[in-house]
């Protein structure tokens, strides 16, 4: 991967240009697509940084106590309903930055202007989905919770060899691991791939013009458009101690999954093609180099878009594993891949405004995993097959992803 | 694959980045030869001082019957000037599109259709005496909205709002936010005709204070932001937690608020269209402005899309209170529907057109 990206300024190297003008004949010798990116993701302005991405950190700090509240069978309905769709100063948190804060996760679920903006309908379905994973955790889950869980029956199952125990609704899913992982899509996902890297909204109002000529946002040290790529960034890193930085494993969404895609050697260097993307766009931005900046936010959309694929066909073939054996590994397994599953509605085709999986289809993917009693009677054939269904759109196989 | 795609393009760029600017940007002029001074007369003439006109009248109509009314408070009074309102409120619809000239200097839709209007305003003007209509404090406490509530949300029955009709400062208040909608509508119509409309078809420049410009800004503003939003995406809880039924436009009336939203829509359309008022014939306008800029393609885009909203507006229940109760996701199916035109008008419009929209603060929400 990384000989590619070295082959790639090879080629750019070799295509440099003299440009003379008529007015003189000094000769300007471009770099590598006329840009050049930083070491890391530092970019200042009058010696101040211009990086910003607040917001995203508070949404994935968040997701992380909301995550945790949904296996705190003493929350009720109503408190984790709060959390998802927090009002200012309401005191749904531990953290009083948290409470303080105007931001949400619900208004943010499903709400990126390119997939969602003419289709509140379906988005609504979508945060409806989730409200759904809140609802049966509280009513059917909760007070089930000492109980063992059996087919049809929610309650709690134990790893074997005394490992973690699993809570669990009446088909074998872990409503946590759904919504967090299906939350990972529709949030850091979405906002990232859909919103914040679209040019709808890089170039929205007269952002172009602004950036062109360094017109800044209000009292920000950044221009509007620079911010929106950060907010991006943000979707990612957001949560890193030192974001310019990355090193991974920061959270328990996308930070954590793109680690976990790293440490696979088949795809070991995708963590560092992100990183370069993002740092190179944001250069981009600064040289008003806008093609590009389009340019990495395709990269973006197709690593990213990978990452959320293979750990789908990942945890669809360590369940295929346990099945049988150990049903609560096989059921954590299976509902991790749930989420990653749903999550894969939100990815992107790079040059297209398509996902690689369309609403329908994942629609019928969860149908399938979840008829009759779900994964009490899932087959290890049915796990293979959308395994495989998802592996067809991408440049990976399904044994690469699978271990 | 991809990966060497990339390349290639990388090196395509490199060599595009050598190529001598050719921007013509300048922004101020306009490079096509389509006639302006047409279009602008057109619309002025045809379209926005019929329609002043036409609301003049219902306004006139509707001091009438007021007037009737508090002369003898009957429940045959009241039907008719509660039909005369919903007249007016209708051709209305034909007008708040156009917020320029006199109507821009006088906040005129601001002081004509602030909703959900603030009753406990209302109210404690009515208890006081005390106001002053004209003052923007007063934006949410007059205009259609304010009457709405004068004439079916004041009690609870016909019987009880009749009742509340032998106060004379409820008599006084009523009569007085009727007669304010029927003077500032009469200036703004009068500015028109007796000045405004020759400077405005000749002011052709490609600037933000040329007309062109304003109408068009005015124009997507309140499509986006008042049509798109506040009729329907409102209510249907596209910007909040939760739906918000009594944010309807006419919610006291209840039964009928489709009914302004189908009079907006289809005004909408027939300005984009050059279609004179309350006539078939069609001249210069945003879509021949569009044709003779080989966008013929934008045309039947925006009219397709328009008239797929409106199909999916007329899908609805004629009380969109009831509407969002009972049935919200046919609410949102008209809004994603309106959306899909405010894409063609706000970007693809204004840029084929090569007019800059003035971007309202909100636009870009940071976060």
């Amino acid at each position: 991967m990384k000989k590619t990206v070295f082959a790639l300024i090879a080629i750019a190297t070799l295509a440099f240009t003299s440009c003379s003008s008529d007015d003189d004949n000094t000769t300007v010798i471009l770099p590598p697509n006329g840009v050049t990116a930083p070491d890391t993701y530092s970019f200042e302005r009058d010696g101040n940084t211009t990086v910003s991405f607040d917001g995203q950190t508070t949404r994935i700090q968040m997701a992380q106590e909301l995550v945790s509240a949904l296996k705190n069978p003493l929350k009720t309905e109503v408190e984790l309903d709060a959390m998802f769709a927090h009002q200012e100063n309401a005191n749904d948190f531990t953290d009083a930055g948290l409470n303080a804060s105007n931001k949400n996760l619900r208004s943010k679920t499903a709400a990126s202007v390119d997939y969602y903006s003419a289709n509140t309908t379906e988005a609504n379905v979508i945060k409806a989905d989730f409200d759904a994973y809140i609802s049966d955790q509280v009513n059917t889950v909760f007070p089930n919770w000492a109980d063992n869980a059996t087919a049809g029956v929610a309650g709690q199952i134990q790893e074997a060899g005394g490992g973690s125990t699993r809570y669990v609704n009446g088909k074998g899913l872990e409503n946590n691991q759904a919504f967090a992982k299906g939350l990972l899509g529709a949030l850091m996902v979405d906002q990232m791939l859909n919103n914040y890297l679209s040019t709808a909204v890089l170039d929205a109002g007269n952002n172009i013009e602004n950036n062109d000529s360094a017109v800044l946002d209000g009292a920000n040290n950044y221009t509007a458009m620079e911010h929106k790529w950060d907010e991006a960034y943000g979707y990612l890193y957001g949560n890193e101690a030192n974001p310019a930085v990355p090193t991974l494993g920061q959270d328990s969404f996308l930070n954590e999954y793109l680690l976990r895609v790293e440490d696979d050697v088949d795809f070991s260097g995708i963590s560092m093609d992100i990183y370069n993307a993002f740092k190179l766009g944001r250069a981009a931005i600064v040289a008003k180099n806008y093609e590009v900046r389009d340019l990495q936010a395709q990269i973006i959309r197709e690593k990213i878009s990978q990452v959320v694929a293979v750990r789908a066909v990942y945890y669809l073939q360590q369940g295929k594993a346990s099945l049988g054996t150990d049903m609560a590994a096989a059921f954590h397994d299976l509902s991790e891949a749930y989420g990653f599953i749903y999550s894969l509605q939100f990815t992107r085709i790079p040059g297209t405004n398509q996902p690689y999986f369309t609403k329908t289809e994942v629609d019928a993917f969860i149908a399938t995993l979840m008829s009759g009693n779900g994964f009490w009677e899932v087959t290890p054939a049915t796990l293979d097959t959308i395994s495989n269904t998802i592996s067809a759109e991408f440049s990976f196989t399904t044994a690469q992803a699978g271990s | 694959m991809i990966k060497r795609i990339f390349g290639v393009v990388i090196v395509v760029l490199v060599v595009l980045a050598c190529t001598e600017s050719d921007d013509t940007g300048s922004g101020n002029t306009t490079n096509d030869t389509f006639d302006r001074v047409a279009m602008l007369t057109n619309i002025a003439d045809n379209i926005i001082i019929p329609a002043y006109q036409d609301l003049d009248a219902d306004l006139n109509t509707l001091v009438a019957s007021k007037n009737a009314f508090i002369t003898e408070v009957n429940q045959a009074n009241l039907e008719t000037l509660r039909t005369d309102w919903f007249t007016a409120y209708k051709t209305f619809q034909a007008v708040q599109m156009f917020q320029i000239g006199k109507a821009e200097e006088l906040f005129y839709k601001d002081r004509m259709n602030v909703y959900p209007t603030n009753t406990t305003l209302i109210e404690n003007n009515i208890s006081t005496g005390n106001y002053v209509l004209s003052n923007a404090s007063n934006n949410a406490a007059v205009g259609f909205p304010a009457v709405d509530y004068m004439l079916y949300g004041v009690a609870n029955d016909d019987v009880a709002i009749l009742n509340v009709y032998t106060n004379a400062n409820y008599i006084n208040y009523l009569s007085d936010v009727i007669d304010e909608m029927q003077s500032l509508t009469n200036s703004v119509l009068t500015d028109w005709t007796t000045n405004y409309r020759n400077s405005f078809v000749v002011n052709t420049a490609n600037v933000a204070s040329g007309s062109v410009n304003k109408l068009l800004n005015a124009y997507v503003f309140y499509y986006e932001k008042e049509l798109r939003a506040q009729k329907i995406g409102i209510p249907a809880g596209v910007f909040s937690t939760t739906p918000q039924p009594l944010l309807v436009e006419a919610v006291y009336k209840e039964d009928n608020s489709k009914e302004l939203v189908l009079e907006a829509l289809n005004t909408v359309q027939d300005v984009f269209n050059g279609k004179a008022y309350n006539s078939s014939n069609e001249g210069e306008s945003y879509k021949t402005y569009l044709v003779a800029l080989n966008r013929n393609d934008l045309v039947e885009v925006i009219n397709a899309r328009l008239d797929v909203a409106r199909q999916k507006v007329q899908a609805l229940n004629s009380n969109l209170k009831s509407q969002v109760e009972t049935d919200n996701t046919k609410m949102t199916e008209a809004y994603d529907a309106l959306q899909m035109v405010v894409v063609s008008l706000k970007s693809d419009m204004l840029s084929a057109l090569n007019v800059s929209y003035v971007v309202d603060p909100n636009d870009n929400d940071g976060d």
